[in-house]
């Protein structure tokens, strides 16, 4: 099979380890050099100053380029092979974005500079807002949060703030299913708020039921992801909604799963008060190795006046900036992550109508197919129609050959695939979550599932040793043990021997 | 648009699933929820097309204002060699490093990172970045509140009014109380007692307004009363300013967008974060340590993972997931460009240029209300509204600075300023504020 993400052209380089840039660096070296200086000298007198030399590496400009595009040499990444990984969207980022990002004065506007000097900027947020409550069915956004978990903080402070201004006090539980991100929980503690756990019924989805038992005077709100993350489309949303209308709490939508519903429908129209994008999964922007991302938060007009801001506001063909009167204030020092949103606002621009009518569809079809050629090496979590990811399991596996989800995503690394997640929803034995994105050949996705059958026939041969895998990589598995007990975490060799996981 | 389907390859996957169209796919979803017109937004673009709407809505920007604003995020000379491996597609395009074996580069050179801010903070563990400078404030008070299990506060209020509010909106009041000191003569009161029920003590090294002070005895006093010492410190001076940890800091954070980022209007940059090892478990983020693989060769990994939101979920140290790991990448090796000598120089450099132009406006009848503690950045009076002198300046190609108050404005020089950028500043303002 020859596919883009081709599993026999090995992509990462190995050998000796690379040293760090401190064991390169030699005294009197440097890469750096500086116009003279142009004024006069005068005397620095402040308590403050040092008479020493800051402690940093000093290496020449090409020992310092060869060095770090050795470690690029040692990383996966979208450009180099596929990321099946579920719940990640891990889709192609279009290089024109980074084209535009990089424009003189997107790039280098200061955060401070007053909005009669940065039109453009503010017009970048408005024509993205624009894109993004009719793409999700809400009235108005903030571009503030910087990431995911801080548009979910924002969503809750929100409810919160809603509530307190609504005599409503009282009403101090979140209620999150028991498949959902950890960073649901997470966010609604540091919100202060309870978290009451909902669980899932023998479908995948919400239960019901469960639910209704829940839901009482207390009730904040309802956090939930639509399709869930056992990639199903929670059937019973209208339901659920009301449930929670009903009982005088909101609904945030954490938008995770976007992807998957983009022209086909929106959180708006499920009873969505408050919804999170995330522009690095959905909208095509680079995951940078783990950020920068962008979680914008949009909700419906009447939660307008609570957003963080300031935000963008349109008056006779001026943009300016406006803080919404009951704002919870900023999440942000400035204004998020400008170039991230500007990043958004390009591939949305690209796709267009076709191309954002047809996104959600074209994200499920690729994740049906898929699971539908898995299915036939390893069996599916739930018998239900996945929407842009799906859950299989390896616990039959596991049983028979000590096969472990963990074991089946190392030796999928070794064949030039990133693994799936992994024991995610917690919910699932042994899971293995994939979600292959619209951006995939049919080709590539053929190749994973019989690389996917390759792997597991090898794996339950007489004479394997499981930890074995990977082989083929620039290190093997890792000691899991030694970080633990002699925690590394500077090259000053500083050990936390009393720490243990 | 970047879905690779032909009409063949469509014709396979319709078989596989026995479906017809893209709607079969969607039979489970309820008819009323179903966007039947699909959505209302202009048509595609091609990337040709798209490059004139693009540059146009630039070309709405006021183009090369010379930056006198600081504030937190400065004008300092990007290197290109910087710029281009940071955006390296290996780095630029991976996702966080879970998977060790074939992430060796990303966490080597976030392991670096962390130790590069060590080096320079004089502290023993960083992470592997927050959001930004104001969330990171946020962030390291919680750690504070956690460990002394204290409710009290105690914040300079020489910081960007930004992040204040950031501050105020991610510190929750209903249960923990803000006090905001306030500077005497633009330096934190050396006799100020801090007492039994403070958890924190928050303060910027410089501070916001630019005078700088040796904060080591106010240090002690705070550590005296079991604070939790926090030094927000500016990343680009610290190759002139005595390190927070030489002071007895006990957490570190910055605004790294000097180091690695360009001014983005703000975003995205970089949070740093470092501490001592006591507080190792209550460390917000993700952390990479060095460990060994199963043939005893250097590997790098996520470590001390138990505080994180993905498995503690509610009882997580933060719910940080998503970072800004490549801003983090930028700040090394722009850090190792630089070296030590390097760095100094940007901080030399800019304080030099900044006496300059202190001493110019002095000449020229302006009143600079810090002239003595000030480094590189530095509070002058105006007799018109700041708003309108920063408004007339912009005309003038200046971003002049940041509205301080009514009439005063906070002005900021970075090893990028020339002379003559400074006197045409200088004489620009005379116009303008004396119109």
């Amino acid at each position: 099979m020859h596919s883009g993400g081709n599993a026999s052209s090995l992509p990462l380089v190995g050998g000796a380890p690379e040293p760090t840039i401190n064991q390169l660096s030699k005294p009197g070296r440097r890469a750096s050099r500086f116009p003279k200086l142009d004024v006069p000298v005068s005397e620095i007198n402040n308590s403050a100053i040092r008479h020493d030399k800051p402690t940093l590496p000093e290496v020449s400009e090409h020992d310092l380029v060869m060095h770090y595009s050795r470690l690029a040499h040692r990383n996966f990444a979208v450009d180099v092979g596929f990321y099946p990984l579920g719940s990640c969207t891990m889709k192609y980022n279009p290089r024109f974005a980074d084209f535009v990002a990089g424009l003189n004065t997107f790039a280098n506007s200061h955060p401070a500079t007053p909005a009669a000097f940065t039109q453009g900027n503010l017009e970048v947020l408005h024509e993205l807002e624009k894109f993004l409550i009719e793409i999700t069915g809400m009235d108005d956004a903030t571009f503030q949060p910087p990431a995911g978990a801080s548009g979910e903080l924002t969503g809750l402070l929100i409810i919160k703030k809603y509530l307190e201004e609504n005599n409503l006090s009282n009403k101090t539980d979140i209620i999150v299913p028991d498949s959902a991100h950890g960073t649901n929980p997470a966010s609604a503690k540091m919100a202060g708020f309870n978290v009451v756990e909902v669980s899932t019924d023998i479908r995948g989805m919400v239960n019901i039921e469960d639910l209704k038992g829940l839901v009482n005077e207390n009730t904040a709100g309802l956090m939930l992801t639509n399709p869930n993350t056992g990639g199903l489309f929670e059937e019973n949303i209208m339901e659920i909604s009301n449930i929670i209308h009903e009982n005088g709490g909101l609904v945030y939508y954490d938008g995770a799963n976007l992807n998957a519903i983009v022209g086909v429908c929106r959180p708006g129209d499920m009873g969505f008060d408050i919804v999170h994008s995330n522009l690095h999964k959905t909208f095509a922007t680079p995951h940078g190795g783990g950020g920068p991302g962008s979680g914008p938060v949009a909700v419906k007009s009447f939660l307008k006046e609570y957003l963080p801001g300031p935000i963008v506001n349109k008056t006779d063909n001026k943009f300016e900036w406006y803080m919404p009167k009951l704002s919870i204030g900023r999440m942000h020092g400035y204004h998020g992550n400008f170039l991230v949103a500007l990043r958004a606002l390009v591939y949305m621009k690209l796709l267009g109508k076709e191309g954002l009518d047809t996104l959600g569809s074209y994200a499920v079809l690729n994740a049906r197919y898929l699971s539908s050629i898995i299915s036939k090496v390893i069996p599916l979590a739930y018998n239900e129609p996945c929407m842009h990811e799906f859950v299989a399991t390896v616990k039959h596996l596991k049983k028979s050959h000590k096969i472990k989800a963990y074991d089946v995503g190392k030796a999928l690394l070794d064949k030039g695939f990133h693994s799936p997640t992994i024991y995610f929803p917690l919910i699932i034995e042994e899971a293995l979550m994939f979600e292959p994105t619209e951006t995939q050949t049919v080709d590539t996705l053929d190749d994973l599932a019989e690389t996917l059958k390759v792997i597991i026939d090898e794996l339950q041969g007489d004479d394997v040793s499981l930890e074995s895998y990977p082989k083929n990589l620039p290190v093997g598995r890792p000691n899991e043990l030694i970080p633990a007990k002699h925690l590394t975490v500077n090259w000053g060799d500083f050990e936390l021997l009393e720490l243990t996981e | 648009m970047f879905v690779p389907h032909s009409e063949i390859d469509l014709k396979k996957m319709f078989e596989e699933l026995s479906i017809s169209s893209l709607e079969d796919l969607f039979t489970h979803i309820p008819e009323t929820l179903k966007l039947n017109d699909g959505l209302n937004v202009p048509p595609s673009l091609s990337e040709l097309e798209s490059i004139a709407e693009f540059e146009l809505l630039e070309s709405k920007n006021t183009p090369n204002l010379i930056c006198f604003a600081g504030g937190g995020h400065y004008d300092v000379y990007l290197p290109q060699t910087v710029k281009s491996l940071t955006m390296r597609p290996e780095f630029m395009t991976s996702y966080t490093p879970y998977q060790a074996e074939i992430s060796q580069g990303i966490l080597q050179v976030l392991f670096e990172y962390q130790s590069l801010i060590c080096d320079l903070t004089d502290m023993e563990l960083a992470n592997a970045s927050l959001y930004d400078g104001a969330t990171s404030v946020a962030e390291a008070i919680s750690v504070a509140i956690n460990k002394t299990k204290r409710d009290n506060v105690v914040i300079s209020s020489g910081f960007n009014p930004n992040t204040k509010e950031v501050v105020n909106t991610l510190i929750d009041r209903n249960k923990f109380n803000t006090t905001y000191v306030d500077l005497v003569d633009y330096l934190f009161p050396e006799d100020y007692v801090f007492s039994q029920d403070d958890a924190a003590f928050v303060v910027s090294l410089p501070h916001y307004e630019g005078s700088a002070q040796d904060l080591t005895s106010i240090v002690q006093n705070a550590k005296a009363a079991g604070v939790i010492t926090i030094c927000y410190a500016d990343p680009s001076m610290l190759g002139i300013l005595k390190s927070p940890g030489s002071m007895g800091f006990d957490i570190v954070v910055s605004e790294g967008q000097s180091m690695g980022s360009s001014l983005s209007f703000g975003g995205p940059t970089v949070g740093w974060f470092a501490t001592r090892k006591e507080l190792a478990r209550l460390v917000p983020g993700r952390i990479i340590g060095e460990s060994r693989d199963s043939n005893n060769t250097k590997t790098y990994v996520m470590t001390l993972r138990a505080r994180e939101q993905d498995i503690r979920r509610e009882k997580a140290s933060s719910n940080i997931c998503t970072n800004q790991t490549l801003n983090a990448v930028g700040s090394t090796i722009h850090l190792s460009w630089l070296g030590p000598e390097g760095l100094y120089e940007i901080g030399y450099q800019a304080i030099q240029k900044a006496s300059y132009m202190k001493q110019a406006l002095i000449e020229n009848g302006f009143t600079v209300l810090n002239n003595n503690t000030s480094l590189r950045e530095f509070l002058i009076q105006t007799k018109r509204l700041a708003e309108d002198v920063i408004l007339e300046m912009g005309s003038k190609g200046f971003l002049a600075g940041i509205k301080y108050s009514d009439n005063e404005i906070l002005i900021a020089v970075t090893e990028k300023r020339t002379r003559e950028q400074i006197d045409n500043y200088v004489e620009s303002l005379m116009e303008v504020d004396n119109a």
